[in-house]
């Protein structure tokens, strides 16, 4: 049997593990928990021109011989309570290696749709970096019924701008609104066909 | 819009004059600038720096006539179709109007939390429509204290540009989620919709009659609009590689100059001015571009920075 937090905390007051001063009603107490327990909205980070409507549901971006380090984008979409938001929708799109947008096609551009578990998962390269821009960056666009739709940027930890420590010179790209948009980058495979992989998770909030 | 038109003069260098126009003026301007906007009937500019300053010039005697400081910092300049009014859209949010002849700022006012992108005129100078990055596009009315009259809603994002019809009755609003979105300017509700377009469209105008809608942005195409039904009528070739931040129509005909960019950033911006009955373009010029213009007189004005100088030619 599963409850929700206001639900156990209702039961263990009223079997007495719960010892509530007077003053303190379960809804209130519930609603402090619930508020302790919220996770922080992924930042905001502009949209920028070149978004494509329409992509395709594709979940392998990079075409055999494409330039560019193997990237895997992953992750999980959920609420500020930590819960999978049903019937998001996903867009991710990049530059190729080479720092060019596909304005004619599709290329490295796509519409995914996570799972029941909330995931995401897409194979990808490495984005360039190109004249108008200061780092290599991934656009989001994550919408879902009853959220506010969230427009962001992913940014990879490993940009040479960024000198080996982003805590630090993160804000050298001016348009990066926070530090845990810039994410760790995980080098897997062996030392032939290395892959990088990037968490990033999506914390949606309600409208 | 981001600032793309920024964009156009950030790229300039090494530039001569336009081919095929008329010289109008030379203007020795304080600083490098990679922005500028030039009022409707001429004779002032505002120019800002790298620095975020703007300084407001007169474009006949050169006389300097306001320097707005570098902080909270200009995004955003429009002036009224008659001239008469220059609306300022900060980094912070905030707006001012001021009276282009005094320079005075007559209203100023918080819209939005977020930078502006776009500030777009009414005729009277009354009603100012107010982008903000990223979030709906806004309806001031400004005939007494700033008074939000309405909001643009998009499906995500901001407001990339907008066009009011001859006879002001009706607003084409273009947004990031790239639909065109048609606006009854008495009672602010959406009346139609093109959802024909896959990529933003940066620039919109009506032509004189108010019978059609030119467009133009990411497919580097103008493409044709019925004005009354919403409907695409057709489309221009398209620039392969680049797109257009600029779309001003002027002349008989009407001609419509473009101004394009690369859409990776490494080529220089460029012109065309476009026959619309024929489909035809010509080259801006090939060895400068313009950096900002304005039609004047039903003219086609065109400027160009270079360092501290500002030329403004008339195409011929």
């Amino acid at each position: 049997m599963n409850f929700t937090r206001r639900e156990l905390l209702e039961r263990c007051a009223a079997f007495g593990v719960l010892t509530l001063a007077k003053a303190t009603p379960v809804a209130a107490l519930a609603a402090a928990w619930e508020e302790a327990q919220k996770m922080r909205p992924t930042p905001y980070c502009e949209l920028g021109p070149f978004y494509k409507r329409d992509a395709p549901h594709i979940l392998t971006l990079r075409a055999p011989g494409d330039a560019g380090m193997p990237l895997t984008l992953s992750g999980v979409v959920h609420n500020t309570r930590g819960e999978v938001v049903p019937d998001a929708k996903v867009e991710i799109w990049q530059t190729d290696n080479d720092g060019h947008y596909d304005i004619e096609g599709y290329r490295y551009r796509t519409l995914l749709t996570p799972g029941p578990k909330g995931s995401y998962a897409v194979e990808s390269v490495m984005p360039g970096h190109y004249p108008d821009r200061v780092c290599q960056h991934v656009h989001y666009l994550t919408t879902a019924p009853g959220h506010k739709p969230l427009i962001t940027q992913l940014y990879f930890a490993t940009d040479p701008v960024f000198e080996g420590n982003p805590d630090k010179n993160y804000t050298r790209d001016p348009l990066i609104t926070g530090r845990e948009l810039v994410r760790p980058v995980v080098i897997k495979g062996d030392p032939k066909q290395m892959i990088a992989a990037v968490t990033f998770d999506l914390v949606l909030e309600t409208l | 819009m981001r600032n793309l038109v920024a964009l156009v003069a950030l790229l300039l260098s090494g530039v001569s004059a336009f081919a095929g126009s008329k010289p109008i003026s030379t203007v020795k301007v304080p600083c490098n600038s990679y922005y500028q906007v030039l009022s409707p009937d001429g004779s002032q500019l505002a120019w800002r720096c790298k620095d975020r300053t703007v300084h407001v010039l007169n474009v006949k005697d050169q006389k300097e006539l306001r320097v707005i400081p570098a902080a909270p910092g200009v995004n955003s300049l429009a002036y009224s179709s008659d001239g008469q009014w220059l609306a300022l859209g900060f980094y912070n949010g905030n707006v001012e109007v001021a009276s282009s002849k005094s320079l005075e700022p007559t209203h100023r006012w918080k819209a939005s939390a977020r930078r502006i992108d776009l500030l777009y005129f009414f005729p009277d100078g009354k009603t100012v429509i107010v982008g903000p990055t990223d979030a709906d596009g806004q309806v001031w009315d400004l005939s007494g204290v700033p008074k939000l009259a309405a909001t643009l809603p998009f499906e995500f994002g901001g407001m990339n540009a907008c066009a009011l019809s001859p006879d002001g009755k009706l607003l084409v609003v273009a947004g990031d989620d790239t639909v065109l979105r048609w606006y009854d300017t008495k009672t602010w509700k959406q009346t139609l919709e093109n959802r024909n377009f896959l990529l933003e469209t940066f620039a919109l105008a009506f032509t004189a009659d108010g019978k059609q809608v030119l467009a133009g942005g990411a497919d580097a195409r103008i493409t044709v609009l019925d004005a009354l039904a919403a409907k695409t009528l057709r489309q221009l070739p398209a620039e392969k590689g680049s797109y257009i931040v600029q779309l001003e129509l002027f002349g008989a005909g009407p001609s419509a100059a473009t101004v394009y960019l690369d859409d990776a950033g490494g080529k220089p911006p460029h012109g065309r001015v476009w026959d619309l009955a024929t489909e035809r373009s010509v080259a801006l010029g090939s060895d400068k571009f313009p950096t900002c213009g304005a039609v004047v007189g039903d003219k086609l004005w065109l400027c160009n920075a270079d360092g501290n100088t500002l030329t403004i030619a008339q195409y011929e």
